[in-house]
């Protein structure tokens, strides 16, 4: 029986009186990738911002790895192993793309590192900048990249943390097609190492190439769970991304 | 005139250990804190405090170091869930209500008059020579200061530091535990600024809490600002040129012949004038920090 790594139980949240997300519960098992898809508004980004302690549920819970984070501070569920990118990643415009990455292992901070300077892990930085294809910008400021860059750094800093779960927040949008493909690739490479991967995206190209299973919700409600092949099959999909009948009755 | 230069370069270092503080805080924490001159008051008033009660200098600097930790920690801590600009507000407002309690608490910190008579720095020396030494002194107990803000900056609790600063929740994304960092940051650059108080209250022999007024905290805030903010070397260039222009500017009232009330109004004037035109014109400063002066390898 493969080990559920992530587990959203029954999980909702209320915004004053608008309920954005409905008893959500989603099982997310080591080593799979997860593409969550869903309309505009209809609860993704919301939904990983509480998986990642930004966002505090009104009911339900969040189990990590056999524990329940759903009051855990942002950075102590970093540092046990779930990170998250986001949608429109901002750097440090003060930091060279080197300093950034140097700066993405927050492992052993605190007073004791005052003295671990001889710890700066260059190889490991220098690994990743190949590996993303940022060795050329690696002495530009972090927030002088274009879109795309700022995603792939993001997705390297979150590398940086040795991370079990990445929750990445539309990985590909506004990336030119050349670096969607770079980035198909890598995640590829990452998942093969044993990180799971659970991925917000609109885009069903890099979800089929990618996606073990895909998760849609529609109005704060998971409406399917299936393989990204049976997708377009699915009536409740079609209907919550094209409109029917539902719609129809709406404005009726 | 030999003596006035001795007398303005102490100044200047004891200025530059405040800018280093602040600078630390603002150029590398990003931690807008307009209640500065309430760290340096640890210093003087803990120098002040332990000759009153005659409890020796190395009490005074125990003394000094305990009032610099708690108003750090406080700092920090008011600061846990406010924005940088409410912050920034907030950290004033506490200045000045410790001034205030200072002001008034007249049985243990000497009140509006203050503490007279503290006991000079190296008083077996007389004269110039007592000068000399306590320039030196200044002189070595700022290169320290600075080499301990490079080492500070320049390893990973920097980075860390300059992550948190211009973006907060990537660091939080990233585990860093902002609130601790902040926190930390207070207390170390807390104990330089407090440090500069101690000497300048042995220097001047006089502790009042009219040297802790909030528009001290302002020419601190300018002499980092010129000189250039996220740079160590910027903070104490910002700091002799200020120290060494404000202190220049009665000769240069002679000189011209205006009236007294000029000296006063044209320190004021540069102050807020210097703020603004580098804020508008050269936002980096007379000493920009290098982008990518971290020595990763």
């Amino acid at each position: 029986m493969p080990e559920n790594l992530l587990h959203i139980a029954d999980v909702s949240k209320l915004f004053g009186e608008n309920q954005v997300l409905r008893g959500i519960d989603i099982k997310v098992t080591a080593g799979e990738v997860v593409g969550l898809l869903g309309p505009n508004g209809c609860g993704k980004s919301t939904l990983l911002n509480v998986i990642s302690g930004f966002s505090r549920a009104s009911a339900g819970s969040v189990i990590f790895a056999g524990e329940d984070i759903t009051s855990t501070a942002v950075d102590r569920i970093a540092r046990k192993g779930l990170v998250r990118t986001f949608q429109l990643p901002s750097m440090p415009r003060r930091m060279t793309v080197a300093e950034v990455l140097q700066a993405g292992k927050a492992e052993g901070l605190g007073f004791r590192s005052l003295f671990a300077r001889s710890r700066f892990d260059a190889r490991d930085v220098e690994r990743l900048l190949g590996e993303l294809a940022l060795d050329h910008v690696r002495d530009l400021s972090a927030g002088s990249l274009s879109g795309g860059q700022k995603k792939l750094l993001s997705i390297a800093l979150a590398l940086r943390t040795n991370p079990r779960l990445i929750c990445l927040d539309e990985p590909t949008a506004g990336v030119h097609p050349s670096l969607r493909q770079h980035m198909v690739q890598l995640l590829r490479k990452v998942n093969a190492q044993g990180v799971t991967l659970l991925i917000i995206e609109h885009d069903m190209h890099f979800i089929r190439e990618l996606c073990d299973r895909c998760v849609v919700l529609d109005r704060g409600k998971v409406i399917a769970d299936c393989s990204p092949a049976e997708l377009t099959l699915n009536s409740g999909v079609v209907e919550a991304y094209l409109g029917g009948a539902r719609d129809k009755r709406a404005y009726a | 005139m030999f003596d006035f230069l001795i007398h303005v370069t102490i100044l200047a270092c004891l200025y530059s250990l405040v800018a280093l503080s602040l600078n630390l805080q603002s150029g590398f924490g990003g931690l807008m804190n307009f209640g500065q001159i309430a760290l340096f008051g640890c210093g003087t008033y803990g120098a002040g405090i332990a000759y009153k009660y005659d409890l020796g200098f190395a009490s005074g600097i125990v003394i000094a170091a305990g009032f610099a930790v708690c108003v750090g920690w406080a700092f920090a801590a008011i600061g846990r869930n406010l924005q940088e600009d409410y912050w920034g507000m907030a950290t004033l407002a506490l200045a000045e209500v410790i001034r205030i309690i200072v002001n008034n608490e007249g049985w243990f910190t000497g009140g509006a008059q203050g503490i007279s008579a503290v006991s000079p720095l190296f008083p077996s020396l007389a004269g110039r020579m007592q000068q000399v030494a306590i320039l030196w002194s200044c002189v070595a107990f700022l290169a320290v200061a600075y080499f301990l803000c490079r080492w500070l900056t320049d390893g990973r609790y920097g980075l860390g530091l300059k992550v948190s600063r211009e973006e907060p929740q990537l660091a939080l994304s990233l585990g860093y535990d902002v609130a601790a960092l902040r926190r930390e940051c207070m207390i170390l650059s807390g104990l330089v600024a407090a440090s500069a108080g101690f000497v300048f209250a042995h220097y001047i022999s006089f502790v009042a809490p009219e040297q802790l007024v909030s528009s001290e905290t302002f020419l601190i805030w300018a002499m980092v600002i010129i000189g250039g903010i996220g740079n160590h070397r910027g903070a104490i260039v910002g700091a002799f040129l200020l120290q060494f222009i404000f202190s220049f500017i009665p000769f240069f009232k002679d000189l011209v012949g205006l009236p007294t009330e000029f000296v006063a109004a044209a320190r004021l004037a540069m102050i807020g004038g210097g703020l603004i035109a580098f804020m508008l014109w050269r936002q980096s400063g007379l000493v920009p920090e290098r982008i990518g002066g971290t020595k990763l390898a």
